[in-house]
């Protein structure tokens, strides 16, 4: 590229930025990189939101404290196809407008018991012809489930500390006994 | 000797060339091994073995990439992120599918005797007498009480656990002790041999899963990973058992990296004098010099290369003068099965994860069992406890949903049908000259399918293995039923079958070639028919047989 063009293309860029409103500035990047996906950082704190009211921090550590979000993010990034990840990003915005819809604020400023509504209202949604909720939505809201509780169960906190994994078993107890838990 | 010239050579280092291997060069035979793909050295290279889970990127799935790179891996559970570096390329080494085959392969020392599923069982007598039975095909040249002592040896040396079921259709075998069947799946196999007034019957799985110390190898620790490579050497593979057998002889050499492209033949001796190997890393051409020949480089890729040599006295290459060579492909039939739900035993579970599972024998068509198609099938399964997932809406997110997550769900029962497919003379291999490989070698193509009476008995494994749990109190049964592409049983068997004349058969009842009698193929490719048991246990004692065999037959400058 000439120079004298480069400098008028930049000139049209930098134009361009100050023209455009300013929800539509420059958002910030997400703290991995992702190589496949374009997702900001205000996307990047809705799914850790959403990863988080999933697994939330209790007595245990949370999605956020185990990185889970992180964790969807690379599994978007590297094992759905592109239509998937489109419809992610597309979903993303479903459920931003889904949330004002229904509270007149963002799924970040609603409360804990709130948030969790919104999501057993997307769970409640099972039907495939059901309208209730668009098709990207859904697309959002189950990669996040899934790959959320995937990241859960196989970390190494939930393996080590809520589960008994060991790398070398060293025999086959074919009737352990098993007590269910006390839950709360 | 020259330096390219060895008493015996085997091609390939699978489970039947690494027992070519140890068993020529424990007799004395200076040995040279050729395997096509990269050294794997035993432990050392076994480099996910000792990862946790949580320490693969993916956590063992599979990204996009892998699925673009790996056309034909990409259609079964082969492909995933934990073995990935165990799987040949499909880019590298492409091939041709006039139908749909999926083609599953190894290409480094150990072949598939790396991933293999270890499940051993030996055939009876009414495999052997099958094609005779059923007028089809052609009669196998040998019977049960020919290959009975070899599997022994088979045995005693690769390390099978399982128990002495004492049935007819299963023949017992040397075994080390069985793995145990955890509760529910003892229950489901009582009320199975209940149910069936003993005429249907479940056991523990055998498996070449050593359960006692053996060899210097360590019994199975239960965890699970043998297809990364085991660093207690707990299953067979070439690496944990005959391979250091053979080294230890200091009678053989390993050439990795060595694509055999033909045998040579010598038109004056009617014999092999060798073979002709590209290097694949620097495509220079080598040749090697033996007395004879074991061919075991897999069943499809032992026909091309037969299929590539001697093709000015055979235009369709060596031992092919029969019509035979390239033709009568088969596999196991899989994909169709039934799984389902167990109540009770809420308090029990197990610890330790089981490299197997249950098997039931074959029954159709045995004693009074008739049906609309000829032979059987046998089922693999296993009872195992879900994950959690309770289907109740208010507990799909937060605290509770979190630590219900760390309790079993419901105990699960499940298994998969392994059909005998019939040899069909139009199922078979051939080589496309019009695609190449990655070396410039033209590649094989593959034209087999399933046909009537495949068909038939698929319907049939699908019905029984529902009418069975069932008939085990399982309940929720749910039967499933895929796409029957052969290949994904990756028992690929009988492109080069033995038989009784040179007209109608490659190989001869000691696994010779009927047209150069020191060139030996005893891979899948030698089998007459295919029965339905689990085939590398037959591939290993009619390994052993054939070296003994050749060995004398040299002593005796027969061959």
């Amino acid at each position: 590229m000439h120079r004298r063009t480069a400098i008028r293309n930049l000139a049209l860029i930098i134009g361009g930025a100050a023209l455009l409103p300013a929800c539509m500035q420059e958002k910030g990047k997400p703290s991995i990189a992702l190589k496949n996906v374009d997702l900001n950082a205000d996307q990047e704190k809705l799914v850790g939101d959403i990863a988080e009211t999933i697994i939330p921090k209790t007595s245990t550590p949370g999605a956020k404290d185990l990185g889970l979000h992180l964790f969807v993010l690379k599994m978007l990034d590297d094992c759905y196809k592109k239509d998937d990840q489109q419809a992610f990003i597309t979903g993303a915005g479903q459920f931003t407008d889904a949330v004002s819809k229904k509270y007149d604020k963002l799924f970040a400023d609603l409360s804990a018991k709130q948030r969790e509504e919104m999501l057993l209202s997307i769970e409640a949604d099972k039907d495939p012809k059901s309208t209730t909720f668009p098709k990207e939505l859904k697309t959002f809201y189950g990669i996040i489930k899934g790959q959320t509780v995937n990241g859960y169960t196989n970390s190494k906190y939930f393996m080590t500390r809520q589960v008994v994994y060991e790398l070398v078993p060293g025999r086959y107890n074919a009737r352990f006994p098993y007590k269910q838990k006390q839950s709360a | 000797m020259s330096a390219n010239t060895y008493d015996a050579i085997v091609i390939g280092s699978g489970i039947s060339g690494g027992w070519a291997a140890k068993e020529l060069t424990e007799k004395g035979l200076k040995t040279i091994m050729l395997e096509r793909g990269r050294n794997i050295e035993h432990i050392k290279d076994y480099v996910n073995a000792n990862k946790d889970p949580w320490e693969f990127p993916h956590r063992g799935g599979r990204t996009q990439k892998m699925i673009d790179d790996y056309p034909v891996l990409k259609r079964d559970y082969p492909l995933n992120e934990v073995n990935l570096d165990y799987w040949a390329s499909d880019k590298e080494s492409p091939y041709t599918e006039v139908k749909r085959f999926d083609w599953f392969r190894g290409y480094h020392v150990g072949g598939r005797s790396l991933m293999w599923g270890r499940q051993s069982y030996r055939w009876a007598d009414v495999d052997f007498e099958a094609n005779l039975k059923d007028g089809i095909a052609v009669d196998w040249p040998i019977r049960y009480k020919d290959i009975a002592p070899w599997y022994s040896y088979a045995e005693k040396f690769a390390g099978i656990s399982g128990n002495k079921d004492g049935l007819a259709i299963l023949p017992d075998g040397d075994f080390m002790p069985p793995m145990a069947m955890n509760v529910v799946e003892k229950d489901v196999a009582k009320r199975l041999k209940d149910h069936y007034k003993e005429a249907r019957d479940m056991i523990i799985g055998r498996t070449a899963n050593i359960t006692v110390p053996h060899n210097n190898r360590t019994n199975c620790q239960y965890r699970n990973k043998c297809w990364l490579g085991c660093p207690f050497g707990a299953y067979f593979s070439t690496q944990s058992a005959t391979l250091p057998a053979a080294m230890a002889t200091g009678n053989l050499t390993v050439r990795p990296w060595s694509i055999v492209t033909k045998i040579l033949y010598d038109k004056d001796t009617k014999k092999a004098k060798g073979v002709e190997v590209l290097d694949a890393e620097t495509n220079q051409t080598y040749e090697y010099f033996a007395k004879i020949v074991f061919v075991n480089a897999s069943t499809i890729n032992s026909a091309w290369i037969l299929m590539n040599s001697a093709t000015d006295v055979w235009e369709g290459g060596l031992g092919s003068s029969s019509g035979e060579l390239g033709h009568n492909l088969m596999d196991h039939h899989l994909g169709v099965g039934a799984s389902g739900r167990y109540e009770g035993f809420e308090d029990k579970y197990y610890f330790g994860r089981r490299a197997n599972g249950f098997y039931i024998p074959r029954f159709a068509n045995l004693g009074n069992d008739k049906r609309d198609f000829i032979r059987g099938f046998g089922y693999q399964g296993g009872a195992s406890r879900e994950g959690w997932s309770r289907d109740i809406a208010e507990l799909s997110v937060g605290g509770a949903f979190k630590d219900a997550l760390t309790e079993p769900g419901s105990w699960q029962v499940g298994m998969g049908g392994f059909g005998e497919t019939l040899p069909y003379h139009d199922n078979k291999v051939t080589i496309d000259k019009t695609k190449k490989d990655k070396w410039g070698l033209p590649v094989v193509a593959i034209d087999a399918e399933l046909k009537d009476n495949e068909k038939k008995m698929r319907i049939a494994m699908e019905s029984e293995a529902k009418a069975m749990l069932e008939a085990a109190g399982v309940k929720d049964v749910k039967t499933h039923s895929e796409n029957p592409f052969l290949g994904r049983g990756i028992h690929e068997m009988g492109t080069a079958r033995m038989g009784r004349d040179p007209k109608t058969s490659v190989l001869n009842e000691w696994n010779q070639v009927w047209d150069a009698k020191n060139v030996f193929v005893t891979d899948g490719s030698a089998m007459t028919s295919a029965a339905c048991q689990n085939p590398s246990l037959t591939y290993m004692a009619l390994t052993a047989r054939a070296a003994n065999h050749a060995v004398e037959a040299l002593k005796k400058n027969e061959i």
